[in-house]
């Protein structure tokens, strides 16, 4: 059973997928605490490849355009949270003094509607008890954050230190590397693999190109329209908004709970204002699925939409809002790996059984 | 397809330089002409140097092909249905429709003595015609040439083997 298992080629592509997949997971495992900075860098990577190369047919060397390109990202960078940090910082202040009035509006909200089931039908919800039972939650997740806070600032200096180190040391080596490790592979498998990793490479980086660029036009775009309709913080909500969007379908879901806790801070409570709130969120999304992805990202991901969510939960599940947003490239790469393997395993099998029949 | 005796290539090449060993093998080949010197040499340094047994099978029919391969050293049988189409040496080169098909090869290649092969893979020759687009469309018009060469050598043949 298990030869008959082992000898077809579905049973072997299973096996050198399988793997495959164990030795990226026992690598993760190890560089668990590099994974963040890993991953940005090669989101980088990815983005300032074609730069470099501009740089190169120019006349410069591999060492000089990597660096160039490394003093542009620190350039852009440093002058980007110059303008932008001090609004996202006021933001934030403002933020956090209508918090208070945010679960009053709530609470007021939960009172009012109980009030009105007990004047219609009779229900008796207590509203107070279930309010408090949610701001002693509230509480205990705020401490928790606060005490986090300290270890979110020494990860973020962390991440500023490393990750232009390692997108440098990307731009500069990665292709030496890459050549490296696969003219390891053996003579019977070596155009297969370049082919699978050509395909894998150039989808992911189209994919991370796109969403990326995608990101940047949802945090414009909703940025625009919560300062048209008058909500406070606008670019801390847009910027928001334009960072969950890089999670496929719950994340959009969840760019609009903030927007909708601020349009609710307001007393007496503005219903114009939460659903011009949802307004601005529904129609940046239009605009991103009828013109932004088909145009930038477009078939760089053929998933289903189903594997794509249940994806997006494990992987939140086990690796948090990082894993979210890494799941669809990976689920995208796993399954082009699983194809291609498939495909040669397969050819080369066709060919032993045809001239075994042959003799 | 060029041959060269490798006892000329001996005598005459600086030894130890490999890249510019195999640039000036790849510089006498159709598919090189007209493209620079030191362009080649630069494309060079992207292959991928591969040695093979005597006897070994490079790649079969059916196979998905993604390189043009030229022999460095050894020599390389090309076989379809076990007929023997070609017997090729150093500064040879084969395999060169899959620089522009992504199908699968219609022969086989089998090293006829130990033998180090260059590959230059069709995603090389996508970065390098993005990088530079002028020497990239000569190239592909090389390659154009080789083919309507080839085709036309088959014609010929077969048009002989109906007569």
């Amino acid at each position: 059973m298990m030869q008959l298992f082992f000898n077809h080629p579905l049973g072997r592509t299973i096996t050198v997928f399988s793997l495959i997949c164990v030795t990226i997971l026992l690598l993760a495992a190890l560089l668990s605490p590099l994974l963040v900075p890993i991953i940005l860098s090669f989101a980088l990577y990815a983005l300032l490849e074609p730069l470099s190369e501009v740089l190169e047919r120019h006349g410069l060397s591999r060492s000089t355009s990597s660096l160039s390109v490394l003093l542009i990202l620190v350039s852009v960078a440093a002058l980007v949270f110059s303008i932008l940090l001090p609004h996202l910082a006021k933001q934030l202040s403002v933020l956090q003094t209508q918090l208070p009035d945010v679960w009053q509006s709530i609470m007021g909200m939960g009172n009012d509607i109980s009030q009105r089931l007990f004047n219609f039908l009779g229900l008796d919800i207590k509203s107070t008890s279930i309010t408090q039972h949610f701001f002693t939650q509230a509480n205990e997740w705020g401490t928790a954050a606060l005490i986090q806070g300290s270890n979110v600032l020494i990860s973020l200096t962390v991440l500023l230190i490393l990750v232009p180190i390692f997108t440098f040391f990307l731009v500069r080596d990665y292709h030496s590397f890459r050549n490296y490790m696969l003219d390891k592979l053996p003579n019977s498998n070596f155009e297969m693999g370049w082919l699978i990793y050509h395909r894998v490479a150039h989808q992911l980086q189209e994919y991370i190109r796109g969403i990326l660029m995608q990101s940047g036009i949802m945090c414009i775009m909703t940025s625009i329209g919560f300062y048209i309709i008058g909500l406070d913080s606008p670019i801390l909500l847009g910027a928001t908004a334009g960072v969950l969007n890089l999670i496929p379908y719950i994340g959009p879901l969840l760019a609009m709970v903030l927007p909708i806790l601020l349009a609710l801070s307001n007393v007496p409570i503005e219903l114009w204002l939460i659903g011009a709130a949802i307004s601005v969120i529904v129609i940046a999304q239009l605009i991103d699925s009828t013109i932004v992805i088909p145009s930038v990202i477009a078939n760089a991901v053929n998933l289903h939409p189903l594997i794509v969510i249940i994806g997006i939960i494990v992987f939140g599940n086990l690796f948090g809002f990082i894993g979210m947003v890494v799941a669809t490239p990976t689920l995208a790469s796993a399954n082009i790996i699983y194809r291609g393997l498939y495909q040669g395993i397969k050819t080369r099998s066709d060919l032993t059984t045809q001239v075994v029949a042959e003799q | 397809m060029n041959s060269q005796h490798p006892l000329w290539q001996n005598l005459f090449k600086p030894k130890g330089d490999r890249i510019s060993e195999v640039t000036e093998m790849w510089m006498s080949t159709p598919l090189f002409e007209k493209i620079p010197a030191k362009e080649c040499r630069e494309l060079v340094k992207t292959m991928h140097p591969r040695h093979y047994k005597k006897g070994e099978k490079i790649f079969s029919s059916g196979e998905i092909g993604a390189s043009v391969v030229l022999i460095r050293n050894g020599g390389v049988e090309i076989k379809a249905a076990e007929k023997l189409l070609a017997e090729l040496n150093p500064a040879d080169f084969f395999g060169e429709v899959a620089l522009i098909l992504d199908e699968p090869r219609t022969a086989d290649a089998i090293a006829t003595d130990d033998s180090e092969l260059i590959f230059f893979l069709r995603s090389d020759l996508e970065e390098w015609v993005k990088r530079s687009p002028r020497s990239g469309a000569q190239f592909m018009l090389n390659i154009a040439i080789v083919l309507a060469a080839r085709l036309r050598h088959t014609n010929i043949l077969l048009s002989l083997q109906n007569s």
